[in-house]
């Protein structure tokens, strides 16, 4: 029963001793479990990384699940068992560690690939107005200051959905809430064939943008589903993939309407035909999101939820975390000027080609879907760009890359509107595109590091912030005649300029900021990390996966060498797990531990009740805690409660 | 420096050449008469009505001043009440940027008088205010003089155009059916969802 590398484990000297140290572990509950004969292995160790850990807690699941068939093997390497069911190598969580761009694997890159078409599908939509405008604008009789509110309105609604959006995904999953949005809004898509004034054009534009939330879904599944090592790049690929569509919708309505049109109807009835093509799409990607994907690896929440497998967290904690951290709120304003800018100019380029340049609406189509196009290489290299600064610089690097680049798109911005001549017009909308799209996947490589437990509510607010951004620029500039076209877009630049410069004054205790380095009273990850959470819910070990996470943003501190923390003072007493973790972390931190197991007590019972409480004394052991059950680390945390006397 | 002071000019110098050159209206001559059937205020059906229009050349001026008019083109040219807050209307001195008159009529060879011909309005004019202007074009197929229905300050002999609305109920149908099936898939979806969670607990 007991496998053989357990006997073959080297034992260490203590070398030093502390004062002596009585924990008493008890198991929390043992469930529906046969205990008969069962034997509980506590192994005594320094703490090791949550890899070692689970390393060393790998003999005793075997021999534990060999009687518990409910409870999941997760430790390093998940059994051949678990790996076979995955066509993609899986981590503990089963989050992918790779990411095949040319693959369709269930249940990661199929996620990926239909997150990413609907996403896209919502942009096409959103923005199929804008290259027909010239066509509309003389059906509907719509004057400037109609359409400039038409434009507003299709970004406004999806500041507000893209932050309910977030809570949405936390509940329900990213699969049903993402192929809910976009089914309730292709009915806004279907009615803009039957608008006949300028009030119903501008309201079938508002609940057709309300679509644009599904951003929040595509980058809360990638992040359920890909591990950190490839999250960045999931992300950036599948938030830049899908604003591709802002840019391709500007190629493919004047086309399908070119096609309707020659086909016998009339300019005023092909445009109306036209906006079945997106409604169509929109409607098809949904149900595709439903019945081919799944929120999680292991399965979709409803089916998790009951199953008692996924925990749910207290919204209202969430919610005050999130609007507390005022870096969610500075990435909020910034990244309204790249990606509120974005949609601006998806809203009025094309028109602003056909008009300033006189070309025909097809080619202005064609120069305005390039902007949006660059967004096939742009936006994910801007993520990978804040990876590679990362891993040199940390955090600090990841925000100088981001103001660089932000501010770069504003000058390119303001030379766009001073431009006469079409061939540079075009030059400069290009490399303005390249920076302002690289801003946003660069802002997003900021964004997981904000917060852990309020993610969800933190990515939707910066999105939704994009969308406020989008708002307030259409107004300020670009609606009714007072300022032309070319004046307001060299005003956007100069407003992107100083908008960005709120960058500098993000600041992580642990990492630093831009001009500052990391605090001079030492902070870890974890101390950031962890003050999301209160002394109740750390005791019921519900902060587990912050945990985790503090410790893989270790990388956010560059290539500097660390520096000695502070000692911690008085020795621990009566401690809960997590706190216990958190003292044997500190330490290991400072002295960079290898771990070995010092000792190890088996404890057997042939009774059917399950062992409650053994007794362990390490006075003899230097500076090593206890911790473990066979569900550390993982979805289903069952801890074992230390105390200590 | 030498290659950025060259790039500084020719930038300078590419704006202004898109705007420099061209014909300017007020240096046309009115040497044209052209009057149109519809009535100060009348509203005509895009697809339905005719315009009758007639034209001929100013009496009252100099002899050979038509000499080079070749062709005249006709053109259906929005009224100021159209154009306002409505930037893509705009009246423009150069003619190669001037966009009052958008919509082409006919274009007929010069006669200087007794000419007349009816057009039934276009299914593709919008609905706006309107007048008719002519250009007499020059063999270079360049303006040289122009005529039009209404005063210099546009504000007489205007008429409005209704445009077709493009709608058919066959489309509305679509639209309210698809719109109606969306709602419907949408509630059988969650309807699905929890019959699955339901099996997957009773399991």
């Amino acid at each position: 029963m007991w496998p053989s590398q357990l006997h073959k484990k080297p034992y260490v000297t203590p070398q030093s001793t502390i004062a002596p140290f009585k924990l008493t572990v008890q198991a929390s509950e043992c469930g529906q479990v046969d205990c008969t004969r069962s034997r509980h292995l506590y192994q005594i160790s320094r703490f090791p990384s949550a890899e070692s850990v689970l390393r060393i807690w790998k003999s005793l699941k075997l021999a534990h699940l060999q009687r518990l068939s409910n409870m999941e093997v997760s430790y390093g390497a998940p059994p051949e068992s678990v790996q076979k069911k995955f066509a993609l190598p899986v981590d503990s969580e089963h989050k992918a560690t790779e990411f095949r761009l040319f693959s369709v694997a269930a249940p990661h890159m199929r996620a990926f690939h239909l997150s990413w078409v609907s996403f896209f599908a919502c942009f096409v939509s959103t923005f199929a107005a804008p290259p027909l405008l010239p066509i509309i604008r003389d059906d509907l009789d719509l004057t400037a200051t109609d359409i400039g509110n038409a434009g507003i309105a299709a970004v406004s609604g999806a500041a507000f959905a893209r932050v309910a959006m977030g809570t949405a995904c936390d509940l329900f999953g990213p699969r049903l809430a993402s192929s809910a949005l976009t089914l309730i809004t292709a009915p806004a898509v279907y009615c803009t064939a039957i608008a006949n004034s300028p009030a119903s054009f501008i309201l079938v534009r508002f609940f057709t943008g309300f679509s644009l939330a599904t951003f929040v879904s595509t980058q809360f599944w990638m992040s359920s589903l890909f591990s950190s090592k490839v999250v960045g790049t999931a992300n950036g690929v599948a938030g830049g993939w899908g604003n591709l569509g802002g840019g391709a919708t500007q190629l493919i309505m004047p086309l399908v309407f070119d096609l309707i049109h020659n086909i016998g109807a009339t300019k005023f009835t092909a445009w109306r035909i036209a906006f079945f093509i997106p409604a169509l799409f929109q409607t098809l990607s949904a149900y595709g999101i439903f019945f081919l994907g799944q929120d999680l690896p292991d399965g979709n929440y409803s089916q998790l939820h009951k199953s008692g497998d996924k925990h749910k967290d207290n919204f209202s904690q969430v919610f005050y975390h999130a609007i507390t951290n005022y870096r969610g709120w500075i990435l909020a304003l910034t990244y309204g000027y790249c990606f509120g800018v974005e949609l601006t100019i998806d809203n009025i380029i094309a028109q602003y080609f056909y008009d300033r340049f006189n070309v025909n609406l097809h080619t202005a189509g064609i120069i305005a879907a390039s902007f949006g196009l660059a967004n096939l290489f742009s936006r994910p290299a801007g993520g990978i760009l804040s990876d590679i600064m990362s891993k040199r610089y940390g955090m600090r690097g990841r925000l100088w890359a981001l103001w660089i680049f932000q501010t770069l798109g504003g000058i390119f911005c303001i030379f766009l509107g001073k431009v006469g001549s079409l061939g540079v017009s075009i030059a400069v909308m290009i490399i303005f595109s390249v920076f302002v799209q690289a801003a946003c996947g660069l802002t997003f490589g900021i964004v997981p590091f904000v917060s852990r437990r309020s993610l969800g509510i933190v990515s939707g607010m910066t999105g939704g912030g994009g969308n406020v951004g989008a708002v307030l620029t259409q107004v300020i500039f670009f609606r009714g005649s007072r300022y032309s076209t070319e004046t307001g877009i060299t005003l956007m630049g100069i407003m992107i300029i100083c908008c960005s410069l709120v960058i500098m004054s993000i600041y992580f205790p642990q990492w630093g900021g831009m001009f500052c380095g990391p605090s001079s009273k030492v902070t870890t990850e974890e101390d950031y990390y962890m003050s999301e959470w209160n002394s109740a819910e750390k005791e019921r070990g519900i902060h587990m996966a912050s945990m985790k996470f503090s410790e893989n943003s270790r990388s956010e501190r560059g290539r500097r060498v660390e520096s000695a923390p502070t000692p911690i003072n008085g020795t621990p007493t009566t401690q809960t797990l997590s706190s216990a973790l958190e003292f044997v972390k500190r330490k290991e931190h400072a002295e960079k531990i290898t771990i070995k197991p010092i000792k190890e007590y088996a404890h057997t019972t042939s009774t059917s009740i399950c062992p409650s409480k053994l007794e362990i004394d390490i006075a003899s052991i230097p500076k090593s805690l206890i911790i473990y059950t066979n569900k550390f680390f993982i979805a289903k945390p069952k801890f074992l409660a230390i105390l200590g006397d | 420096m030498a290659i950025q002071g060259f790039l500084v000019v020719s930038l300078l110098f590419s704006c202004l050449a898109a705007t420099s050159y061209g014909l300017t209206f007020s240096s046309l001559q009115e040497s044209l008469i052209v009057t149109a059937s519809p009535k100060h205020g009348q509203v005509l059906s895009a697809g339905e009505d005719n315009i009758v229009v007639t034209w001929s050349f100013n009496k009252s001026l100099a002899a050979g001043t038509d000499s080079s008019y070749k062709t005249v083109k006709f053109k259906l040219c929005y009224a100021p009440v159209s154009q306002q807050d409505r930037a893509w209307r705009k009246t423009e001195d150069h003619l190669n940027k001037d966009k009052t008159c958008q919509h082409n009529i006919v274009t007929k060879p010069y006669s200087s008088s007794n000419n007349t011909f009816t057009w039934t309005v276009e299914r593709d004019v919008p609905t706006a205010t309107y007048f008719i202007r002519a250009y007499a074009y020059n063999s270079a197929d360049h303006e040289v003089a122009y005529g039009q229905t209404t005063d210099a300050h546009k504000t007489t002999n205007l008429f409005n155009v209704q445009a077709i609305s493009g709608r058919h109920v066959s489309l509305d149908i679509a639209s309210i059916c698809f719109s109606a099936f969306s709602v419907v898939s949408l509630f059988g979806f969650f309807f699905l969802e929890k019959r699955k969670a339901k099996m997957s607990q009773a399991k």
